[in-house]
This record gives C-alpha cells, structure tokens and sequence, in this order.
C-alpha cells in the first residue's frame, strides 16, 4: 500500500463512496418504503406525493394479528371507554375486531402462516444443509466412482426453472396426498437446496487440510469422530454461509407455496398478498405484514454475520 | 518396548508401484530416517506404518503383531506431519489433551500430563494460545507435544522441520535429539534433507523409487555407500563419480579417469581386491576430500589444472580438469589463487570407491 496518496488516488476514493451511497440508497429505498408504511396511518399511505413526515401508528400491526369486519355504526362513547387501546386503535379506523359467542378476540390468518413459515424454512434448511455437509464430505475425502458424473447431475437440478414442473409436481404431491402439507413443502425446498448446499459446502471442505483429520485418526479417533469434532467445527463458516443461502430461498419461495398449499401449511409469501384483495385494500396491513416477515432473515444473518465475514484461512497449517 | 517390522510391503497408486519389497526391521528406542528424494516412497511407508495409507501386500508388524488391518486409531502410534496440523479451533492445551481425550482418563490426570508434557517442551505459558498466534518453531513444539502426551508406542514424524527457516531448523533438530535422548521412543523420522539425517538417525534408511537403497549408521552409509545412489545422495558437496580404467604398471596399480594418459596411483592390492572386475566397466567414486590436491610437484602427484573455486568459508572446493573429466577436491581456504593454475592432485586410495557401472553397485574395495 502506498504510504502517500496521490490527489487523483483521493478523487477516485470520493467518487467510489458516492457511488457505493447511491447504490446503498437504491437497494434500501423499498425496505424504507416497506418499513415506513407498515406504521402509517391508512389515510397517508397512498398520498401522492408521498408522505414522509408522520405521526407513526401502531394500528397496521393490530389489525394484522386481528380479524376485523366493518362498522355500520360508531361505537358508543361507553364502548370505546371501556375498549383496552389496542381495539381502540381499530375503532379509530372504522372497523371492529370480531369475537366469538365467547367474547375471545378471533386471531387474523397471519400468525399461523407465519409460523408455517418458519417451520418449513428452518426444517429444509437443517436437513438440506446436514445432507448437503454429509455427501460434500463423502465426494471431498473419499475416491467415488463417477465423482464428475455425480457432480454433475447434483448441479443440473437446478438447470432448468423448478416452476417448469410445477404441475407434474403438483399432481404427484396430490396423488400422494403431500399437498397443502409442511412436509410437502419441507421435501421441496430440502431438494431445491441440496444441490447448492452440496456444491457450496464441498468447496468449504476441499479447503479443510486432509492432515487435521489424519491427525485425530493417528489420536486415536474414529473418521465419524473427527468429522464432527474437527471438519463441523473448521467449516463453521461454510455451514453458516450455506445455511443463510438456503433459509432465504426456503423463506422466499413464492410460486410452490401457492400451488402446493392453501389453509394449513400455507407460508406467509403466498398469503400477505391475498389480503389485497378482499374488500379495500389497506396497505398499511399487507406492508406490516411484509415488514414483520423480513425480520427473520435479518435477525438470522445479522447473528451468522462473524461466520459469514470470517476467512477460511486463518488455521495453523504451514504449506 | 517396541518393535516395528516391514516384510515384504508393497503398495501401488494405481499402475505405480511406490513401495517395492520393503523389509525392515526397527528395534527398541531406535531413531530411524528415511532419507530419500521426494517421491520416493518413504512418507508412503510412513503414513502405512501410521495406518494412513493401506499396503497391497506384505506385512507391518509392532511389536510382533501384524496390524496392517488395524486402523490408525488402533496402532498406539503418534505423528507430527509437516503443516503441524494443529486444530485451529482449539487452544494450545485443548490441541495437547485431544489425543487423551480419547481414552478414558479423567480431567485431572489429562490436565497432569498436558501440563507436564507442556513443561517438556518449555510451551507451559502458550498453553492458552490459539495455533494462529504461535511462531513456526512453537507449533512444532505444539505438535510434538500433543504426539507425545500419549507416551505412544511409536513416535513417526512427516518433515516436521520442512516448513521452518534454516536457523529455526537448526534448533529444532537439536531439540528432537534432545528430546528423543530423553524420552526414548522409538522414532521414525522422514525428511529429504541428508544433513538432518546423519544428524539425528542411529541408522539411515535411504529409499530410491520405492526400493530400499541401503540401511546403516550414518557412518556406514557415509563412508561405505552401498550404491552409485546412496554415494551421490549422501554427503555434501557431492561425491566426484568418473568412468575409470584400472591397469597394471610395474609396482602398483593405476587408475585413470576421463581417458587421461596417465592414471592415478593405487596400492597392487587393488587388483586382487577388484577380483576380476578390473577389466570391466568401473565406476570410481571419490568424495571431494578424497582428492589431495599439492602446490608443487610430488612423488605419486599427477600434474592438473584448476577451473573454478567456490570459496564456502570454511574450506574451499576446486575443480580440477582429469582428461575430460571434472575432479572436485576440497582445499583449505584460500590454498588456490584461481582458475588456471597449475597443481598437483593424487587420489587417498582409502577414500575411493568402486562401482560396477552397469549395475551401480558397489564392489565393497576398501584399501
């Protein structure tokens, strides 16, 4: 590195972090946007110009998490006293939240589908990472006759758009009755990511020096031993970068999850969306729900981000 | 106590045979170094011995046990590889107590010998290091220390000194010698570097495309090598090897090399000692110094002409022109001005060797 910048060395350095602002304000733009209308008052979600300055609500979410019905009639000032302000909140907005005979207040479609997110999301990751790991080992360490071939059509699953067999696949998953189920869905995007989670993760080990497991076989190790008490640990990083890869595309997965489900293992992507449509659409309900459903993907890579950033390459092995 | 024996191993990569008939036989305590040129198979036969690498036939016995089916964790055997291999995962003291942890001692007894092995090695305060943050010379220690804390049956160390720089070389083969004096195991040590051969082996095993060349103290593969290889492979600078012509003058007998009209002077008993090979295809191997080199003219001296010196501190070495052949000699420094002098040059009888040339091996002449 030079010790001394040079003045064109300084414009080109200013002109780069100006570049990487515009770049950075364009990728943020739509999360500012997700983000800003999920606490807007309905009224101002829709204004042309935008409006940017406002007094921030927190009715969207209430509503989210609510089934609500329409209101004829304003409530009677004894009503609206004796309401906690979370029903408040949807009185303000013209609407009333539904109970039953009961009195229980009746939960929106959301919460489910988004557990059903998650359910699926984090199980076809686990598996498809913990098959992925094992088979990447086994074609990295040991000799395997049609290695290549092998290779090879692992990668072409993904050569072709899997939504080009979406209806074959939707009528084998009818016919075995796996539809509108988690383990329909988990099976799916479990074969979606094997192939990338296989090929990822045998770069990670090829980079492993074979010595640290000779090592511990010469210890007085068995293989399964070292595997997991030196190989899991040195590819820590792989397995962390793998999984966040694998977690988003299972998170996101659009298309499969509205063919393959509809009630019960239905995810949130297909259902945020079909809020739209019924009566008028209320966007500041569909932008808390988009926004509430971009924080697991944040929160996991924001948690893996020392593994993510992390070298291989910091071991003790001299070459 | 612990033996090891090789019969009859043998070990193919594919088409290639890397080890060839090996039989050898290690006793107890005893430091044994294969010596070789890369490829040559000695670190197969290390890693088989380790059980890192399956033979094809043959027989590798410890202690009087076959065990070439044994798995490596089964053999009882430690090694130290080249890259150290320490876990960079763990610290110092998890990197030692990992091959304890194996067995069924409890905390404290791994604790004990961690820390005494760590006192061995001087490295008691490295302990809670990771391996990244250790100099060369460290990991070495590191790595010695974590083969050694199992007190194993047999130590096998890969060039464990390969990787670091000459200086730092140095002390560390002292310190394996040292070390191995003190604890006493019986120890296989590869390497390619003759110097640190003859330092550390009771006997060298030198290897030459997986055929065992010669084994022997590092005196007797020095001074009687077995073969054209050994004597070339062995010993620096490199022996002087020349085509020579035994012919017999009035008194004694004479060796010329390089078709030069005039050949060295030998004692008669060269002759018969040649035992009918004198008049075949020899190969005269004499190390640089065996050459004796005199300023003025000498009774027994042939007349040569020097080319070039390469002054190396301690002594010199000089090439001398022999007919068409290159003689090197070592001289003391400075003893020759340059290149084109005029000097004097015979052959010390005592420290020639005889080959025969087609085959390579030596005719066992000593004089």
């Amino acid at each position: 590195m030079a010790a001394v910048r040079t003045s064109s060395e300084i414009t080109f350095n200013r002109i780069a972090i100006v570049i990487v602002l515009l770049v950075t304000i364009i990728f943020l733009a739509p999360i500012y946007w997700i983000a800003s209308t999920a606490f807007k008052p309905r009224a101002l979600a829709t204004t042309i110009p935008p409006t940017v300055i406002f007094q921030p609500e927190i009715s969207p979410f209430v509503k989210l998490f609510t089934k609500r019905s329409q209101m004829r009639n304003p409530p009677t000032p004894e009503e609206y006293a004796a309401a906690p302000w979370w029903e408040r909140v949807v009185f303000d907005g013209g609407e009333k939240i539904v109970r039953d005979g009961k009195g229980e207040v009746q939960w929106s479609g959301y919460p489910s589908r988004f557990l059903n997110s998650l359910i699926v999301a984090i199980t076809s990751t686990v598996l498809a990472v913990g098959m992925g790991t094992f088979t990447a080992y086994g074609f990295s360490r040991f000799k395997v006759k049609g290695e290549a071939d092998l290779l090879f059509f692992i990668l072409s699953t993904r050569m072709l758009p899997p939504v080009v067999v979406a209806i074959p696949m939707f009528l084998m998953y009818r016919a075995v009755g796996l539809n509108d189920s988690h383990l329909g869905l988990i099976i799916l995007y479990t074969a979606f990511n094997l192939s990338f989670s296989v090929w990822l993760m045998k770069g990670f080990i090829d980079e492993i020096p074979k010595e640290y497991e000779e090592a511990a076989l010469v210890d007085g190790y068995t293989r399964m031993d070292a595997f997991f008490k030196i190989v899991l640990p040195e590819a820590a990083t792989g397995i962390a970068a793998t999984a966040v890869f694998c977690f988003i595309t299972a998170w996101n997965e659009y298309a499969f999850a509205l063919i393959m489900t509809n009630r019960r293992a239905q995810t949130a992507p297909p259902f945020i969306p079909s809020q739209v449509g019924s009566g008028l659409p209320d966007w500041t309900v569909i932008a808390a729900g988009t926004f509430l459903f971009l924080l697991p993907v944040a929160i996991f890579t924001f948690l893996l981000r020392n593994h993510l950033l992390r070298g291989m390459s910091f071991g003790a092995i001299r070459k | 106590m612990t033996q090891i024996e090789l019969r009859g191993v043998q070990k193919f990569f594919g088409a290639v045979q890397v080890i060839k008939d090996l039989n050898l036989k290690i006793d107890d305590n005893e430091f044994i170094v294969l010596l070789g040129q890369s490829g040559c198979g000695k670190t197969t036969t290390l890693r088989a011995i380790a059980g890192l690498e399956t033979i094809d036939q043959g027989d590798i016995l410890i202690d009087g046990k076959p065990v070439q089916h044994l798995k490596a964790a089964d053999r009882d055997i430690a090694m130290v590889f080249q890259s150290f291999s320490l876990y960079p995962h763990m610290n110092v003291y998890e990197n030692i107590a990992f091959p304890l942890r194996a067995t069924r001692k409890s905390r404290s007894e791994i604790d004990t010998e961690v820390r005494s092995v760590a006192k061995t090695l001087q490295i008691s305060d490295l302990l809670n290091k990771k391996p990244s943050a250790l100099s060369g010379g460290d990991m070495q220690r590191v790595a010695i220390g974590r083969a050694l804390v199992r007190r194993p049956k047999a130590m096998l160390m890969d060039e464990p000194i390969g990787a670091l720089d000459a200086k730092l070389r140095e002390e560390m083969r002292a310190e394996i010698k040292r070390l191995h004096i003190k604890q006493g195991s019986t120890s296989i040590y590869v390497t390619h570097d003759q110097i640190e051969a003859m330092s550390l082996a009771d006997r060298i095993v030198i290897m030459h495309e997986g055929v065992l060349q010669q084994v022997g103290t590092p005196d007797e593969v020095y001074s009687h090598p077995a073969n054209l290889f050994v004597a070339q492979f062995v010993g620096s600078p490199v022996m002087n090897v020349a085509e020579a012509t035994v012919a017999e003058n009035a008194s004694a007998a004479s060796v010329s090399v390089g078709g030069a009209a005039t050949g060295f002077e030998f004692p008669r008993a060269l002759l018969s000692k040649l035992n009918g090979h004198a008049g075949g295809q020899l190969t005269l191997g004499i190390r640089p110094e065996g050459v004796l080199v005199r300023r003025e003219a000498t009774d027994g001296f042939l007349p040569v002409e020097t080319q070039i010196v390469e002054p190396l501190g301690s002594f010199d070495i000089v090439d001398l022109k022999v007919g068409s052949k290159m003689l090197r000699a070592r001289t003391k420094s400075g003893f020759i001005g340059g290149a084109g002098e005029k000097v004097y040059a015979r052959i010390d009888p005592s420290q020639a060797h005889f080959f025969d040339a087609a085959s390579g091996k030596s005719l066992g002449v000593r004089l």
